[in-house]
C-alpha cells in the first residue's frame, strides 16, 4: 500500500503510537469530525501519503501529500456517558496535520 | 467552533426510515453526469469539491434538499466555478426547454 | 452532547425528518436543470449522451452480488480469503477478472468472535460502490450518520442485530476516502451449503455491518 521512495517525509506517528486528535483550528472541508476532536486514541494502521482534501476541494492539483492513519478510540473516551460496554471503540481515517502526540 | 452542517457524527437523530427505492431515472442521469464529471479522463472539477460545495449549503437546505438534488445544484455550482459553463447560458437552456415543448 | 429519545417510533414517516431520496418524479425546476446541464456538456463534447447511457449501465450492473461472491470466496478457500485480507483490491481484481478502483483503498474488515465490524461515512455517504452497487436512502440518511457512532448497539438493534457484549462493536468511520466492506462470519451449520446457496446468505446489510448472515438449519 505505501511506497517509501527516498525524497517522501515520513510518517510521524508509527502504530502503536498514543495521540490526540487536535480541537482546530477550522479548516474549509475538514475530514476530521468534531465527535473527535480532543479525543485520545491510538495508531492501528499507517494508510498511505495522499493529497489533502481541503486542498483538493479548490480544485488545486499539484499539491504535496500528507500521512493518513489509520485511528482507533475507545467509545468511553469519545461520549460522556456511552451506553454500550468497555470494549467498544470506533476507528476513523485520519491525516496528519490533525493529530499531536498524547 | 460550529460544525458544517454534515458533520453530523454523534447528533441526536430519530429512528432509521429503512424505506428503500430503487433509482429513478432522474437520479441515475444525475450520478452517471457525477461520475463522469469526476472521472480521470475528464476531471472537470474534484469529488472533494463536490462535497465542499454540499457542505457550504445552509442547514435548510442540506436537511430538505434530496440526496441527488444536491448533487445537482452542486455540479452546477463547480461547472461554473470551473468557467466550463456560464450562469447565463444555464439559464438561457433552462428558459428554452421551459418554453418548448420538450 | 444529548442524546436521542428512544420510545417507541410509531412506522408513520415524519416529515420534519430530514430528507429522505426522491421517490417519485423530481421537481420541475430540477428536470429542467438537470436537462440543461446534460444538453450543454453533451453539445460541447464534456460528457456524451451515449457516455451517460453507457456509465448507467455499468452502474446498473454492480450489485452486492458482486460483494457476496466475494465473501462466499473467501468463506471457502483460506487461500484467497488470506490474500484479500492482505491486498483486497488486487485480489479481487485477479480472482475475478475485474478492474475495480477506488478513490484510495479498499480495507476488508473481518468480522470475528471477538470482533463485530460495522461501517458509516458521518461526514456524507463514502461506500464501497463498485461491490455493493449504490448504497440504501438509510445509508446516507443523517439518521443513521449521527447514531451509529454514538449508540451502534441501539441502531443494531434497530436492524434486528444483537451483539453480545463480550464481543467489541468497532465503528469504522470513513473520514477519508478509504472504502470499506465487512466481511461476516460464517453461519455454523453452512458446511453443506453450495457457493451460490451461500451468496444468498450474505445480503447487503451484513457487508455494511448492520446484519449478519441468517441461517436456520433445517
Amino acid at each position: 500500500m505505501t511506497d517509501f521512495q527516498a525524497n517522501t517525509r515520513h510518517p510521524i506517528f508509527n502504530v502503536g503510537d498514543l495521540i490526540v486528535v487536535k480541537s482546530g483550528p477550522p479548516e474549509v472541508h475538514c475530514r476530521t469530525p468534531t465527535y473527535l476532536r480532543g479525543v485520545s486514541g491510538s495508531i492501528v494502521q499507517i494508510m498511505g501519503e495522499y493529497h489533502n482534501p481541503s486542498l483538493l476541494a479548490f480544485h488545486k492539483t499539484s499539491v504535496s501529500k500528507i500521512w493518513l492513519y489509520r485511528v482507533n478510540f475507545e467509545q468511553a473516551d469519545i461520549w460522556r456517558k456511552y451506553s454500550g460496554p468497555n470494549c467498544d471503540t470506533v476507528a476513523a481515517d485520519l491525516y496528519e496535520h490533525w493529530l499531536i502526540p498524547a | 467552533m460550529q460544525r458544517k452542517v454534515n458533520d453530523v457524527g454523534g447528533l441526536a437523530g430519530l429512528t432509521i426510515n429503512r424505506e428503500e427505492h430503487d433509482q429513478t431515472f432522474f437520479e441515475k442521469r444525475v450520478d452517471a453526469m457525477l461520475m463522469l464529471l469526476t472521472s480521470p479522463k475528464v476531471k472537470a472539477f474534484s469529488v472533494d469539491s463536490l462535497r465542499r460545495t454540499i457542505e457550504e449549503s445552509t442547514l435548510d437546505d442540506y436537511s430538505k434538499r434530496g440526496y441527488y438534488d444536491k448533487w445537482l445544484y452542486a455540479i452546477r455550482q463547480l461547472l461554473v466555478e470551473k468557467a466550463i459553463l456560464s450562469d447565463e447560458e444555464i439559464e438561457q437552456r433552462i428558459s428554452l426547454i421551459k418554453h418548448s415543448k420538450r | 452532547m444529548s442524546h436521542p429519545d428512544h420510545h417507541d417510533h410509531n412506522h408513520d414517516h415524519d416529515h420534519d425528518h430530514d430528507h429522505v431520496d426522491n421517490t417519485q418524479e423530481p421537481a420541475e425546476e430540477l428536470r429542467h436543470l438537470e436537462q440543461a446541464l446534460r444538453e450543454l456538456l453533451d453539445e460541447k463534447g464534456i460528457v456524451t449522451s451515449a457516455q451517460i447511457s453507457q456509465q448507467i449501465d455499468v452502474q446498473d450492473s454492480r450489485t452486492p452480488s458482486l460483494g457476496a461472491k466475494v465473501v462466499v470466496k473467501a468463506w471457502v478457500d483460506p487461500e484467497f480469503k488470506r490474500a484479500l485480507l492482505s491486498n483486497p483490491l488486487e485480489t479481487i481484481n485477479k480472482f475475478f477478472g475485474m478492474s475495480i478502483s477506488t478513490p484510495l483503498e479498499l480495507v476488508v474488515l473481518e468480522n470475528t468472535p471477538d470482533v463485530h465490524n460495522i461501517v458509516v461515512c458521518t461526514l456524507c455517504s463514502c461506500y464501497p460502490r463498485m461491490l455493493l452497487g449504490i448504497p440504501p436512502a438509510w445509508y446516507r440518511s443523517t439518521d443513521y450518520r449521527s447514531r451509529v457512532v454514538i449508540e451502534p448497539r441501539i441502531v443494531l438493534a434497530e436492524f434486528g442485530t444483537q451483539v453480545s457484549d463480550k464481543t467489541e462493536v468497532r465503528v469504522s468511520d470513513s473520514t477519508a476516502d478509504i472504502r470499506y466492506i465487512v466481511l461476516p462470519m460464517r453461519p455454523v451449520g453452512t458446511e453443506g451449503l453450495t457457493e451460490q446457496q451461500l451468496e444468498v446468505l450474505v445480503t447487503r446489510d451484513t457487508m455494511i455491518g448492520t446484519s449478519v448472515p441468517n441461517f436456520i438449519e433445517q
